[in-house]
């Protein structure tokens, strides 16, 4: 059987095509009853397909068994945002964003450090995603109802709440959107804070106009030469360039207080593939569970307790998530709890009391149960 | 000795030995298939229609299969294949457009882009024509200085990536150079006039503009029919000049026809046509009035123009080079000044080598606008990946961006291959 060489999500259409080709027909016969080219046509057809289908770089069956067997993890993410994804000198990468990647390095590998990097700019990591060239975007996307239809793709676990927010020098004293008419703003293009930028200002009848970048990189000399008056991205993000400028003995910034919109940030993989997604998605969950029982990368081996709930956490049940029974093990140690790993970065927002705390501490931090 | 004895007999043999393999393809040699058809698996003729046909199916099979291939993985992924995004609402601002309305659809972004590339490329070749011509004759002037400055300039800019220099131009220049942010706008105007000529900022450029109002239509008739009837004032002076053997004044009487027209016509059409000053805004945020080029508009063609500029100079001075040196020699004997020499003598006919060349570089320049996204500048493909980054297709985006590259391209190819046929000498 030629179906046997794809499987899975591969073989319900090759079976479509197969019903297609015997339209009209009651019902489908097996094809040695047939005329022999009435055959032939449908062995075509059908390894025609098979040939399309496998064509990609999807063979096999699921992404989990092609990252496990290839051994490592191609993650998609930024390298010029400090705090989310930064690259260094030495061509090391670390930031939140960076963090998750090999968290899911090592809930399905077992090893933090497998992971293989591959900076994206905000145009062009969907398209890298959608065309298998990475096996997930970790680089502070936000989940919309567009990108999650439209687009094909199916968004996690959300690891950071954001909204946008605006900043402009400090010495300008300007506070609110309003004091921004006719202003240049500069914005990164091909984001979402690009289009709920154009829809807050034209809502609220506020001129502006746009100057738009590539990356933060080309932004951040327009900004503070200048030639924008604010400039606005995710809070997060906004308040790294803070952080950044100041500490670099740059002017003094001021956030405004309105932040207008919301931005969930998360790991985002391709549709249609939900072996992989569960897999990535319980290896990221498992740092807030971590949290949540107190457990860091400090105490996780030596845990002796006797909490069922914690000992099956740690192994003591296998849930078939396709992922190593001490998978949660191997994350927090290597990598850290959601709390080790955020406060890795001062660039972040004060983690205590916002947003992204735990829920048992009023925040937004809520993961199912392990069991 | 014997080559010559062999050479005159030649094509005397020739003829047979043609008619010869003429038929030996149709009909066999004698003793090979005896006066049947070869095999058709040994005819030459049949092999060659069936490895045209192999080819033909293997291309067109690969391409099915490519595209078979997209189809299904983009469905996989639940990505539309159709066009029908060009009709949904754009829902950004394009930078340093008003007048574009966020809600407008795709297509009329695309439309904006195709028009400011088309802008940054017209500025573009006009700088890199001038400039080019200048330079090209520059590197073969007989004063030293002159000679190797323009070398200087066409050895720095040929070798340097077109990216490389627009950038420069974007950050060296703007970002971090010598331009005042817009509210500290250095401004020049008339000596005693409040208008101002030119406002600088490392933001935006204010330049006076034409705006017109209502009967700005009849005046631009107007001016077209002078346009025409100082061409055929031209033509006679042009004429009577041959005639005559007296100068004809040509500019002179061009000019002053179309300026006598021009100005009867605006006054009769009752002054549709102002000049708009450009003028900082009050909150110093915009420059009202005029016409505003923005940095990124100015770093791509003035890049683009100057990077050109150096490969049509080295085109000039080739060309300049290739005519016959005989003809200088012709002219400078007849007592014409230097000026005189290139203008009657040497580039009428240096420009016609020119011409092929010089097209190869500005479809060259107008490819290489898009790389005016690294300066922000809002050309075509710069808004596409905006697009594509906002949830639009990329498969279908970049089809209708190859589309408009290669319909621009080919528009240019088209009209100045048929200027360039026109121009050719008639030769037999």
């Amino acid at each position: 059987m030629p179906t046997e060489i794809c499987k899975n999500r591969l073989m319900p259409l090759t079976l479509d095509v197969y019903r297609d080709a015997h339209i009209g027909a009651p019902e489908v016969s097996p094809p040695g009853r047939r005329g022999l080219v009435r055959r032939l046509l449908v062995l075509g057809l059908v390894i025609g397909l098979l040939a399309t289908a496998c064509g990609g770089d999807d063979e096999g069956d699921s992404l989990l068994k092609t990252v496990v067997d290839r051994g490592n993890l191609i993650c998609g993410v930024n390298d010029v945002l400090p705090g989310f994804g930064v690259v260094d000198d030495a061509g090391s990468y670390s930031g939140f964003d960076v963090d998750m990647c090999r968290v899911i390095a090592a809930g399905v590998l077992g090893d933090a450090n497998a992971v293989e990097f591959v900076p994206l700019t905000a145009e062009t990591r969907l398209t890298a995603l959608q065309s298998g060239e990475i096996d997930v975007l970790s680089r502070n996307t936000t989940w919309t109802a567009t990108r999650d239809g439209q687009e094909g793709l199916t968004f996690l676990f959300t690891t950071y709440y954001d909204g946008q927010g605006m900043m402009v020098p400090a010495s300008t004293g300007y506070t609110t959107l309003e004091d921004l008419a006719d202003a240049n703003i500069c914005v990164l293009a091909g984001t979402t804070t690009e289009l709920n930028l154009t829809a807050v200002f034209n809502a609220r009848g506020i001129p502006f106009n746009p100057q738009v970048f590539g990356d933060n990189t080309q932004l951040r000399p327009a900004y503070e030469s200048g030639q924008c008056e604010a400039w606005t991205s995710d809070a997060s993000q906004i308040g790294s360039a803070k952080y950044t400028i100041e500490s670099e003995g740059g002017a003094e910034q001021y956030i405004m207080t309105e932040i207008f919109s919301k931005e969930p940030l998360g790991p985002v993989v391709v549709d249609g593939d939900s072996a992989w997604a569960q897999a990535v998605e319980w290896s990221i969950m498992a740092t807030v569970q971590a949290w949540e029982f107190g457990l860091d990368s400090s105490n996780i081996a030596s845990y002796s307790g006797n909490d069922p709930n914690i000992q099956n956490f740690l192994g003591g049940i296998d849930p078939k998530l396709g992922l190593p029974a001490d998978f949660a093990v191997k994350i927090v140690q290597q990598v850290g709890n959601y709390q080790e790993i955020y406060n890795r970065y001062p660039e972040l927002a004060p983690l205590d009391g916002s947003v992204n705390d735990l829920w048992t501490n009023g925040g937004l931090m809520y993961v199912p149960p392990y069991r | 000795m014997g080559g010559r004895h062999v050479v005159p007999a030649a094509p005397a043999d020739r003829r047979p030995n043609e008619a010869s393999v003429i038929r030996n393809s149709t009909q066999p040699p004698p003793g090979e298939e005896r006066g049947n058809a070869v095999a058709w698996h040994r005819n030459i003729r049949t092999l060659r229609i069936v490895v045209q046909v192999v080819a033909a199916v293997a291309v067109l099979g690969l391409l099915a299969w490519m595209g078979s291939n997209l189809i299904t993985n983009l469905q996989r992924q639940n990505i539309g294949t159709d066009f029908g995004f060009l009709d949904d609402p754009t829902r950004f601002q394009i930078p340093f457009d008003d007048g574009f309305d966020p809600q407008s659809p795709v297509w009329q972004m695309v439309l904006v882009g195709l028009r400011n590339t088309f802008l940054a490329g017209l500025i573009g070749i006009l700088i890199a024509s001038a400039a080019g011509l200048i330079v090209g004759i520059a590197r073969l002037s007989s004063n030293w200085l002159v000679a190797k400055v323009a070398q200087v300039y066409v050895e720095t800019f040929r070798n340097i990536p077109p990216l490389v220099i627009i950038i420069f131009f974007g950050f060296a220049i703007f970002t971090y150079g010598p331009f005042p942010i817009l509210s500290e706008a250095t401004t020049f105007s008339w000596p005693g006039s409040s208008h101002s000529l030119l406002i600088l900022s490392n933001r935006t450029w204010g330049v006076p503009s034409i705006v017109t109002a209502a009967g700005a239509g009849w005046l631009g008739i107007a001016l077209v029919a002078g346009a025409a009837a100082a061409y055929l004032v031209g033509r006679w002076r042009t004429r009577r000049g041959d005639r005559t053997g007296r100068p004809p004044h040509r500019v002179v009487w061009f000019l002053a026809t179309f300026l006598v027209i021009g100005a009867a016509a605006f006054f009769i059409t009752g002054k549709p046509a102002s000049m708009s000053w450009p003028v900082v805004s009050e909150n110093l945020r915009r420059i009202d009035g005029g016409f505003v080029l923005n940095y990124g508009f100015i770093s791509v063609a003035l890049a683009l123009g100057l990077y050109t500029a150096s490969h049509i100079a080295e085109i000039i001075r080739g060309s300049i080079q290739a005519v016959p040196k005989g003809q200088s020699e012709a002219a400078n004997a007849i007592a014409l000044s230097a000026l005189q020499r290139y203008r009657f003598v040497v580039l009428p006919q240096a420009l016609r080598i020119a011409v092929p060349p010089t097209i190869n570089q500005y479809l060259n320049l107008v490819k290489n606008t898009s790389l005016g996204i690294a300066v922000a500048y809002a050309e075509v493909t710069a808004l596409t990946l905006s697009s594509i980054g906002n949830g639009r297709p990329a498969p279908q985006s970049i089809a209708i961006l190859m589309v408009a590259y290669l319909s621009f391209s080919l528009t240019i190819s088209l009209i100045l291959n048929m200027y360039n046929r026109r121009i050719q000498l008639v030769e037999r």
